[in-house]
Formats: C-alpha cells, sequence, structure tokens
C-alpha cells in the first residue's frame, strides 16, 4: 500500500494540551484574545470550563447561522449551491438551538448573539459566498477538534463530537461545489488552538466579539490583527 | 468478477449471501434512524439516558485503539479492493483513492500508538465481502454509505470513553475526516445536497461488532 499521508502520531494531533494552553491569550496585542479574555473574565473554575468553550462554540454557530442566513436572503444562489446552502444554514441552526439548550440545562447563561459584519462584497455572488463559506467551515472544525479533549463532561464531549463531524461534512459539500477534487482530502482535519480561533474570527466581529466588554477595535484594525 | 478475484488478497466469501449482507445494511440503516436524529435536544437526552460511551469503558484505551485500528483496516482494504477493481475513474476515482489512503493513514497512526502503549499491534484479520461487492461501482458505493457511519458512531461512541487526551484528540480528528467521508460517498451516490445530516450519531460498541462481524472482524 502506497501511503502518500503524512502520519501523525497522537501526539501530534494532541496541539492543545492543557486548558491553560487553549485559553492562551495572543498576549495584549491580538484583537481576538483581548475580547475573548472579556469571555472567560471571572469563569476560572474547573467545573467552569465545559460553559466556556460551549459558549465559544455558540458564538462560532451563530456566526455561520449569520452568514448562511444572509447568503440565502441575498438571492444569488442557485441550483447545487442553493441547496446546500439551505442545510447549511437549518444546520448551523440547530447547532446554535442545541447549544443554547445545552447551556440551559446546566443552568448556564448561553452568550447573546453578537453582531457580526463581514466584507462589503461578501454577498454579492456565489462564488464570493462559497470562498467565505470555504474559510469558515474548516475554522469550526478546527476549534471543535482543539477544544475537544478539554471537555469534563462525556456528555458535552459526545455533543460536540456530533456537531464536529457535521462542520467536517460541510467542508467536503463546499470543496463540491468550488470544484475541489477530492471532495475529502484530509486523513487527519487539523485542531485550531483558541488564538487561531479568534484571530480567524475577529474580523467579522468588528473588533468586538462579544458584548461582555474588551476595547473595540476597528474593522480594518481587526483584519490587520488577524491577518499579519 | 473472476478477474478482480484472483487479484485479491482477502476471501470474498460466498457464504455471505447478497441477501444476508444486505440484511446487515438494513439493519445498520433502521438502527441509525432508530437513534433518532431530530435534534441535539434529542441527542443530550439521549447521551444522557443511554449513554453510547458508557458501553466502550469497560475496554480500556489500549482495546478501544486496537478495534479501530481492524475498522480501519476493513475500511483501507475495501477501498483499495474497489480502487483495484477498475469500476471507477476521474473524480470518483481520485475520491476512492483518497479515502483509502486516508483509513490505511489511520490505521498506521492507531499501530503507532499502540506501539507507544507497549500493546500488540492486532493480526490482520482474514476480511470477506458479499459476492459482487466490486463488480460495479453502484454497489461498491452502497456497502461504502453503510461502512462510513459505522466508523462514525465507533469513534464518536468511543470518544468520551477514553482516558488519554492525545488518543482523544487523534480519535476526534479520525472521527471528523470518517465524517467527511460519508459526505463524499453521498456525492458519489448523487445525493443532493449532499451534507444531509444536521448531528453525527453515536452507536453503542455491541452494534458496532454486530455491524462489522459479517466482515471478518470478530473482536
Amino acid at each position: 500500500m502506497n501511503n502518500n499521508i503524512n502520519v501523525p502520531g497522537a501526539h501530534e494531533l494532541a496541539r492543545p494540551r492543557t486548558r491553560r494552553d487553549f485559553f492562551k491569550t495572543l498576549a495584549v496585542a491580538g484583537a481576538g484574545a483581548t475580547a475573548t479574555s472579556a469571555l472567560f473574565a471571572g469563569k476560572a473554575s474547573a467545573k467552569t470550563d465545559d460553559v466556556d468553550i460551549a459558549n465559544f462554540a455558540l458564538t462560532l454557530e451563530y456566526l455561520e447561522a449569520d452568514f448562511y442566513a444572509r447568503a440565502l436572503d441575498a438571492g444569488v444562489l442557485s441550483g447545487d449551491a442553493l441547496g446546500v446552502v439551505q442545510n447549511l444554514e437549518s444546520h448551523e441552526s440547530q447547532h446554535v438551538d442545541a447549544l443554547v439548550g445545552l447551556l440551559d440545562s446546566v443552568g448556564a447563561t448561553p452568550v447573546e448573539k453578537p453582531t457580526f459584519t463581514f466584507p462589503a462584497d461578501a454577498f454579492s455572488s456565489e462564488g464570493s459566498i462559497l470562498d467565505l463559506a470555504a474559510t469558515f467551515e474548516p475554522v469550526g472544525v478546527g476549534a471543535y477538534l482543539g477544544a475537544a479533549p478539554l471537555i469534563s463532561s462525556p456528555d458535552i464531549l459526545a455533543a460536540a463530537g456530533s456537531i464536529a463531524g457535521v462542520e467536517g461534512e460541510h467542508v467536503v459539500a463546499i470543496n463540491w461545489l468550488l470544484g475541489v477534487v477530492p471532495y475529502a482530502n484530509e486523513a487527519f482535519p487539523k485542531a485550531l488552538t483558541l488564538d487561531e480561533v479568534s484571530a480567524a474570527v475577529a474580523p467579522f466581529m468588528g473588533g468586538e466579539m462579544l458584548s461582555t466588554g474588551g476595547p473595540k477595535l476597528s474593522a480594518a484594525e481587526a483584519y490587520r490583527l488577524a491577518h499579519v | 468478477m473472476s478477474g478482480v478475484e484472483s487479484r485479491v488478497p482477502i476471501g470474498l466469501d460466498r457464504e455471505t449471501s447478497r441477501r444476508n449482507f444486505l440484511k446487515t445494511a438494513a439493519w445498520t440503516g433502521a438502527a441509525l434512524s432508530a437513534m433518532g436524529i431530530g435534534g441535539f435536544g434529542v441527542a443530550v437526552r439521549r447521551a444522557e439516558a443511554e449513554g453510547e460511551y458508557k458501553t466502550y469503558e469497560g475496554l480500556g484505551d489500549a482495546a478501544i485503539v486496537a478495534f479501530a485500528y481492524q475498522l480501519e483496516l476493513l475500511e483501507g482494504t475495501f477501498y483499495a479492493e474497489g480502487v483495484k477493481a477498475g469500476i471507477f475513474k476521474d473524480a470518483f476515482l481520485e475520491q476512492i483513492v483518497a479515502i483509502r489512503d486516508h483509513e490505511m493513514a489511520h490505521a498506521d497512526a492507531l499501530a503507532t500508538t499502540l506501539g507507544q502503549l507497549g500493546e500488540e499491534v492486532p493480526a490482520t484479520p482474514q476480511f470477506t465481502f458479499p459476492g459482487g461487492t466490486f463488480g460495479d461501482a453502484a454497489t461498491f458505493l452502497e456497502l461504502a454509505a453503510t461502512f462510513e457511519p459505522v466508523g462514525i458512531g465507533a469513534y464518536q461512541g468511543a470518544a468520551p470513553a477514553l482516558k488519554s487526551k492525545d488518543i482523544l484528540a487523534a480519535a476526534i480528528s479520525i472521527h471528523n475526516a470518517e465524517c467527511q467521508h460519508r459526505c463524499a460517498i453521498n456525492i458519489l451516490n448523487l445525493i443532493n445536497p449532499p451534507n444531509d445530516l444536521a448531528f453525527e450519531v453515536a452507536l453503542p460498541l455491541q452494534k458496532v461488532q454486530a455491524a462489522v462481524k459479517p466482515f471478518g472482524i470478530t473482536g
């Protein structure tokens, strides 16, 4: 058997080794980290870590659901792309409902839906929508894969795995629409650290990831911090 | 088929009739629908009420990894035979080749993990597939569509039972690759839209064992 895959060991896959690593901030420099630190402020006890992770996941799901809802509203999708995006919007909305339900069920407060901003031409064509979708979905996958080993509750871990896999399917469906062959092309989908996820989504949060505080940055500044 | 049979290193079990195979496939499908994928609330309640992961807890990490290794070998062998059979071309062939390589890479990674744990790597089982499996693309893809949810269900079920966070990180990454395969197989089966599931489904150990037993995994 000729394998042309570089096979990582389990240790290499386990990128965030500890909660501290995962919640490692971008020091004071990063927009995402600054805002995200606010999310975790005052929630240092081990018992609330799962809640923090669930709320962070909820923020990402809100972002994705909002993005796909706007994409449908733009009226530029048709054919295969329309069908795929209708399902994407439906799935992300169900993930939002599920995470809100999960947080409610453990007596925690779900984060409010943030106000998201998107590039001016994000919804101008099918191509621009799919290009942005192709950047969102691997971030969602990476966030869940990075967070999973840090989750204490087996039930929450089981739920996170269920959602993470669906985000992986989204990557494949978008590859299909974009003509990427093979559609499923990762033997080991990548985990991301929280700072990597935060940097990736900060541009869409207008520099203010959450209503819980943190200095507000201009969208341009947030972009610069995320991409430099 | 005789040409294929002469080239394959595995036993094409004529005793495992297509009827029996389809019963297995139908059973798996029924089991999946019976689990109900009507929403996360259901999934959470199910996890709390039944906890698929609890069925893996008695095994320990090494046995879970050894079982996963055999599942990957089964999948890798299946896709390798699909490539050799010459029933695919172009984008379809590229996808089947990629999935074959992924499954074998998963098996290699799991074997490495077993070595790190100081455990024996299980011998490769004598896999058997129903006659006709590799005869045409439609039959092959029909079976592929039943394999992937079993792999997904196994990893998703076992993940919370793993003690090692490193092994969990590897397992959840492999689980994601299997989910990506499920969607890719949907594309090859012309299911449109191919992303047709909002929540992946975990399977308890016993259902995974029952699903793979006809193919030669008895562990």
